[in-house]
């Protein structure tokens, strides 16, 4: 089977994130890179589905040459290859942009299942992988915290309120996980000696026949018009308890509609 | 020449960093402290192969060097679970049978090591004859087509969760000469016993004295041949203190990362009582010192890597004493940050003190250190 894992290196969330005020777009030179948490789901499920059936995994990565070290720690857990897209004209694309330029790279790699992390810690739009799914003309299947794959048929189980949706597509399909799906893997030592080994392949923007003005943030359907600071967390209210600290409290809940 | 790490070697630094991280301080004061062992730790990391990485891949190791092995003991310890037996069973042992053990000693021990399932204890130190390997009284005597191995040893690391004991000990030759020479004990041979050392220092590891009374061992017990001795020893003692450097680095992290924490959280006046000097500036000094410990300790591991071995023992010694002073100094600060929250269990870093107390005593103590400094670097006359 060939599986294709989209991986995205995103700012260290333990670190303080900014957008950069000449752009509006995030800053990343400002904060170390690793990969996205739920990518680490995802890269571990497409290698737990190649155990089980047999296959290639291809980690696949839109961003700065500095996401290297993510498609390195990819091709460390067990991934096979790597198809790296770095150009500056991709720097500011939206979630539509995203999906169309994967798009190209999946006709360049081919695919029988895709898989994402359910969202990204920095954009958190969660929609790259129904807009992919769309593009492609193939099932979606998300937020799953279980996979199987019977054949040509792909099956999911996604937690919903009140108990749990089962769901069933063919291949080729394109899968979206969550982080209740399994425990990653840490990188073992053979595993990092033997991932500056493996192939990363690097197309330009020609080789993959897109037009520098159909991506970027020019030509991005969405636009951030204008961003501000957090506020600082307001001080807290302390109550004294004077015999109706209970009464206080409820008085205060209520005020906040808790309850 | 470069002084910084290959993208792989930092790399398995992020990935060991990540397991520690899982298991941590809490994992590990918690099995100290209740008499348990860091089993699930070991376990894990053995099967990541960060245990072996210095095997030979031939015998399933990671085929990589000490500076690797030196770099998963120090970010264990910098995450908080600074685990003792890896400068002996790996570090010592392994490097001593892969570098001169027989072809069936190897095939034997070393695929066990390569994946951290066996565990081997090393007993130099006698009652005796401490620092002095030349006054060593442990002695094997030829039986028949075996061996009678006698003698007493004391400060042995982990006998309790070993499967056995590398002895070093003295064999007579025809001439009747004592040779050093080492042997692979099994912890359940008939004749060696060993009982706890009470020791004031918290760690899951316990400190032992082991007693052999006529322990009778076949003829391959003896590592590698009879004339080896004093090489193959030499050969394991400069891990041991490449990986003690490694140790101390890390603890030394983890102090200061628990006490620079500290410094911008805690406000006792306007600003956190990191924006004091009294308080930045020790700090500061205490990170410097690490980073060049730290250095001295690649150093030494590349040199020992590049097949340098007496380039690696005056770096080894050098960097296992800077690297002890460094770990001493970073948690004297740790604990000073804290004012009186550095004595408290809850905080986790007063229980460092005894710990990197020890490591200006061992492996090696600080005077033998600068005997060795004075003598061989300076070129001043032997005291002793």
């Amino acid at each position: 089977m060939n599986i294709v894992v989209c991986v995205k290196q995103v700012p260290d969330t333990a670190t303080e994130r900014k957008l950069k005020s000449s752009d509006s777009t995030l800053d990343r030179e400002a904060v170390d890179g690793l990969m996205n948490e739920l990518d680490e789901y995802a890269v571990e499920e497409a290698l737990r589905i190649k155990e089980a059936h047999g296959g290639e995994v291809t980690i696949l990565t839109m961003g700065p040459s500095t996401a290297a070290d993510t498609i390195r720690k990819a091709l460390s857990m067990g991934a096979d290859k790597a198809v790296h897209l770095s150009d500056d004209a991709l720097h500011g694309s939206d979630s539509l942009q995203t999906s169309f330029a994967i798009q190209q790279v999946l006709g360049r790699t081919g695919f029988d299942l895709v898989i994402l992390g359910s969202e990204s810690t920095d954009a958190r739009t969660g929609v790259l992988a129904a807009m992919l799914a769309e593009r492609l003309g193939v099932s979606q299947v998300t937020l799953a915290n279980k996979v199987e794959i019977d054949g040509s048929t792909i099956r999911i189980q996604r937690q919903t309120d009140y108990g749990f949706d089962r769901v069933e597509a063919s291949l080729p399909a394109v899968v979206s996980v969550v982080e209740k799906i399994n425990e990653p893997r840490y990188p073992s030592f053979k595993g990092i000696m033997a991932a500056k080994k493996k192939p990363v392949d690097a197309p330009s923007l020609a080789d993959l026949g897109i037009d520098a003005a159909q991506v970027g943030l020019a030509g991005s359907a969405t636009t951030v018009v204008d961003f501000a600071e957090a506020p600082p967390r307001a001080k807290g209210q302390i109550v004294t308890d004077e015999g109706d600290g209970g009464s206080k409290i409820a008085d205060f809940l209520a005020s906040k509609k808790f309850v | 020449m470069s002084f910084i790490e290959s993208g792989e070697r930092l790399a398995l630094r992020a990935a060991v960093a990540e397991l520690g991280a899982k298991y941590g301080s809490s994992y590990y004061l918690e099995k100290a402290r209740n008499g348990g062992k860091t089993d699930e730790l070991w376990a894990e990391a053995g099967r990541l192969g960060y245990l072996g990485v210095n095997v030979p891949e031939e015998y399933g190791g990671g085929g990589g060097g000490i500076g690797d092995l030196a770099a998963v003991c120090e970010e264990l310890a910098a995450a908080g679970c600074p685990l003792l037996l890896m400068v002996v069973s790996p570090a010592i042992c392994a490097t001593i049978i892969a570098r001169s053990g027989t072809e069936a000693q190897k095939k034997h021990w070393l695929p066990g090591f390569a994946d951290g399932s066996v565990k081997m204890a090393f007993a130099i130190t006698e009652p005796d004859a401490g620092s002095n390997s030349h006054r060593i009284t442990t002695t094997a005597r030829r039986d028949g087509d075996g061996w009678l191995l006698s003698g007493q040893k004391t400060f042995i690391s982990g006998v309790d969760e070993a499967d056995a004991v590398l002895f070093v000990s003295r064999t007579e030759d025809q001439k009747g000469t004592l040779r050093p020479s080492l042997f692979i004990v099994p912890t359940d041979a008939e004749g060696f016993t060993w009982t706890p050392i009470e020791m004031e220092i918290v760690s899951p590891e316990k400190q032992f004295i082991c007693h052999l009374d006529d322990v009778r061992l076949p003829y391959d017990a003896l590592v590698g041949d009879e004339d080896g001795g004093l090489l193959q020893l030499f050969a394991g003692l400069n891990p041991e203190r490449i990986m003690a450097t490694a140790m101390g680095a890390g603890i030394g992290r983890l102090a200061l990362a628990k006490a620079v924490a500290y410094a911008k959280e805690r406000q006792v006046f306007k600003v956190p009582i990191g924006a004091h000097q009294g308080v930045a500036h020790p700090l500061a000094e205490a990170k410097v010192e690490l980073e060049l410990a730290r250095l001295m300790g690649q150093k030494a591991a590349w040199l020992y890597d590049s097949g340098d071995d007496l380039g690696a023992a005056e770096a080894a010694n050098m960097a296992k004493y800077a690297a002890a002073e460094a770990a001493i100094h970073a948690v004297d600060q740790a604990i000073q940050t804290h004012g009186g929250n550095g004595l408290t269990s809850e905080y986790g870093v007063g229980m460092l003190a005894g710990v990197v107390r020890l490591m200006r005593i061992a492996p090696v103590s600080r005077e033998m250190i600068l005997n060795f400094v004075a003598q061989h670097s300076l070129g001043l006359p032997k005291s002793y």
